[in-house]
């Protein structure tokens, strides 16, 4: 008998996760049925071309209109509907004409959740930065490109150094940038003034000065700005704690690779970090223990944890081409998929629901998840493609929405055409 | 006596075909105590001894009536029965989902984006720098002189002691596209490094069974033709990424006049080297008169037909490689990642092969 020892994965609860690769691919990977599902590929957006390369993403899913955005390798950002990959905008980087796009690679992207301006137009706000530090706040809107919304702010955030991420805190009012030569700083967003810098530690005993090269970091809960978790290149975590002090709070050493992902859990105290060889580990950030690793087979870099929101598993993704779904009290791997690309970011997309509900097949035109405009008298619903059962099940938790606010809106026009009459 | 007791009770309780089938389990059971559990020395190597050697007559047989059943059938004209298949490690190994189908467009459309495409697709010839570590070794340099003739357009550097980083630099500049280092451990060479370049994947392999040129019987010397590359079982997307590595080493256009052919064989995850001189030749076989009966011209005379073999000389060194770690820039120690790295927690299934 061959000497085999398997551990059955156990099925994952359902789930949607939107994957990014470096070819340019976005895929949609969704697990159906209760208690053991195994998730497959439903879609993939996008053509394949290494210079679209996706090298970040931020997701907006709220329950009405959600948007992601994706930054690409070749300098352009896209807004898409996360729903069916349709492509609403795309905003070309074209501050900086005389470098080449490749040499200035979109290294951060947020994408706002509360509105910034006052427009009731579709708009959205990004916050972009590349790796020569020049971050910027732009405000598109999506309807009407000729309307300007104002210029977008810009400033740099390093005077040398590469910039090798960004992170926006839960509040979306500060910002967080480091990288290779470039300790971590935060910034106010508001008025786009740097608020604090980390010190690197004292020098050990032995006089070995480490040049500071930050890989990966975090906020470390989404109401506290203060206290923020960053993973070095030389296999260092640390925590600093914005109110207290420069340099670390908690200094620690995991392993022998670049610390290249690190995510932290809604509990506010525990956080998962993914190396450059794969591993995967989660710690209590308090007392800096360790508190263990994710034993899974995944052998190549792991660039991008995510953690669902409500159900306690978490998502790692990276070069090996899988995405691994992992429970996070027992760790154990619950699933893989192999998705043949190298990896570079997940999201999850939280308002997935399994629900079973019958199919209403009278209904070409679907009204559109806009929030419904009253200027326009004449509405245009935009059709939605339907594509899979899931939209359809999220059309019809959003159906019951809309026909709430048609409602509204029907209301309100017959109102002011009682108005306009009288 | 437990057998004993038995019998007796069940003689009693049920009828008499009962009995002859209990005892002939009985019986049954006698016989396939394992040897095991016999704490005598002496009696138990009997034992198995007399075990080893019923199952000895036992495929004997077997043998014998397979063979006759297939001459029988032979000469009644029949099809002789089906072979059957041994059971080998390949044959029942662990199925991978990452093997590479042959109609997966994101398969091309990543190959036609990987670091390789430019040196495959003839836009760029391969220009090979080799070196070594820092220290000399005994049977280093004969193999590096090996390799040099095996690689066209290689050439050789001696290492000093430049940073890994800075020769890597250097090649950039002098526009090579690969580096390979011949690491020696305890005077033997142990470890291949192959770094692509400018951006590439570095391929960490172990090296080992190293038989020089000069070692093999009736070695052929190898002539300056480009080789025609055979890369053989890289099914996984890890192999097809590791034989594009190879591939890229190696000019595109073999010279077919030259016979001259390098192979890399996969089986299990070793690499298996070797590098021949072939010749086509026609060889005349006779048809015997014994299986003439079976021949469709039932006249029963010897046919001579002309069979093209290719003969093989073999010449160049013969090593086997095994794959440690692919890593996704250039060789950095300290700030790398890796897409592939061996670790123990992976080898749970003696079935499971990752190339």
């Amino acid at each position: 008998m061959p000497r085999t020892t398997t551990v059955d994965c156990t099925g994952c609860p359902p789930l949607r996760a939107l994957t990014f690769d470096s070819l340019g691919f976005i895929k949609v990977i969704e697990a159906r049925g209760k208690g053991g599902g195994v998730p497959k590929v439903v879609e993939i957006w996008g053509d394949p071309d290494a210079s679209k390369c996706l090298v970040a993403a931020s997701l907006n899913d709220r329950k009405i209109d959600p948007l992601l955005a994706v930054a690409r390798k070749n300098g352009v950002m896209e807004i898409l509907n996360p729903l069916n990959g349709e492509l609403s905008f795309s905003v070309s980087d074209d501050s900086n004409a005389g470098v080449r796009p490749e040499d200035n690679v979109i290294v951060g992207l947020h994408l706002f959740g509360k509105r910034r301006l006052e427009l009731t137009s579709r708009s959205c706000t990004l916050l972009a930065c590349t790796t020569k530090g020049h971050a910027s706040i732009k405000t598109v809107d999506m309807v009407d490109t000729k309307v300007d919304s104002g210029a977008p702010k810009t400033w740099n955030v390093c005077a040398s150094g590469n910039i090798s991420f960004s992170e926006v805190d839960g509040s979306e009012s500060y910002a967080l940038f480091g990288g290779k030569g470039v300790e971590v700083n935060m910034w106010d967003l508001e008025k786009c003034t740097k608020i604090w810098t980390a010190k690197p530690p004292p020098r050990n005993s032995l006089g070995i000065f480490t040049p500071t090269w930050f890989t990966s970091a975090t906020f470390l809960s989404k109401d506290d700005h203060r206290k923020v978790v960053a993973g070095s290149n030389n296999h260092q975590v640390r925590l600093y704690d914005v109110s207290a002090q420069r340099r670390p709070v908690i200094s620690f050493d995991f392993r022998d690779t670049p610390i290249k992902a690190v995510a932290e859990d809604t509990d506010g105290h525990t956080i998962y970090i993914g190396n450059g060889s794969g591993d995967l580990a989660s710690v209590d950030i308090r007392t800096g223990k360790l508190l263990g690793c994710f034993l899974g087979k995944c052998s190549g870099s792991i660039r991008s944890i995510a953690r669902h929101p409500e159900l306690p598993m978490i998502a790692s993704c990276g070069l090996d081409s899988y995405l691994r779904i992992w429970d996070i009290g027992t760790r154990q791997l619950l699933s893989s998929i192999f998705l043949k690309q190298h990896l570079t970011k997940v999201v999850f997309d939280t308002n997935f629901t399994d629900e079973e509900v019958k199919h209403d097949v009278a209904a070409p035109d679907a009204p559109s998840i806009d929030e419904v405009q009253i200027a326009d008298e004449t509405e245009k619903p935009p059709t939605k493609r339907k594509k899979s059962s899931s939209k359809e099940n999220k059309e019809r938790i959003k159906k019951k929405k809309e026909s709430r606010e048609k409602e509204g809106t029907k209301k309100s026009i017959q109102e002011k055409k009682q108005k306009s009459g009288t | 006596m437990g057998g004993k007791r038995k019998n007796t009770e069940n003689e009693g309780m049920e009828g008499d075909e009962d009995i002859q089938n209990i005892n002939k389990k009985m019986k049954k059971e006698k016989r396939e105590i394992l040897p095991s559990s016999i704490k005598n020395k002496e009696k138990r190597s009997a034992v198995h001894a007399k075990l080893k050697h019923q199952k000895k007559l036992e495929k004997r047989k077997k043998l014998k009536a397979r063979d006759a059943a297939a001459k029988r059938a032979i000469e009644l004209g029949e099809e002789p029965p089906q072979k059957q298949i041994p059971r080998t490690i390949e044959n029942t190994r662990e199925a991978d989902e990452t093997v590479c189908m042959p109609d997966d467009e994101e398969l091309f459309a990543g190959n036609d984006a990987d670091e390789f495409s430019a040196i495959l697709k003839q836009d760029r010839t391969p220009k090979i720098l080799i070196t070594t570590c820092r220290f000399n070794s005994t049977r280093g340099p004969a193999f590096i002189n090996e390799l040099l003739s095996v690689i066209p357009n290689a050439h050789y550097f001696k290492r000093g002691t430049y940073d890994l980083k800075k020769i890597v630099e250097y090649a950039n500049n002098k526009e090579f596209t690969s580096i390979i280092v011949v690491h020696t451990n305890r005077r033997e060479p142990d470890a291949l490094l192959v770094i692509g370049l400018p951006y590439g994947p570095t391929a960490h392999f172990k090296l080992s069974s190293l038989v020089l040129r000069k070692d093999i019987k009736n070695h052929g010397n190898p002539t300056s033709h480009e080789p025609e590359l055979v890369l053989n079982n890289f099914t996984t997307r890890l192999g097809h990424r590791v034989g594009r590595l190879i591939q890229s080493l190696f000019p595109q256009s073999p010279n077919f006049r030259g016979r001259r052919v390098v192979t890399f064989h996969n089986q299990r995850d070793f690499v298996f080297f070797r590098h021949h001189r072939y010749i086509f030749e026609t060889k005349e076989t006779k048809q015997c008169e014994s299986k003439g009966k079976k021949s469709k011209d039932t006249k029963g005379e010897t046919i001579s037909k002309e069979k093209v073999i290719a003969r093989l000389q073999e010449c160049g060194p013969r090593f086997t490689l095994k794959l440690v770690s692919l890593q996704h820039g250039t060789f950095d120690t300290k700030g790398g990642e890796f897409e592939w790295v061996h670790k123990p927690e992976m080898d749970t299934s003696r079935r499971r092969f990752f190339l």
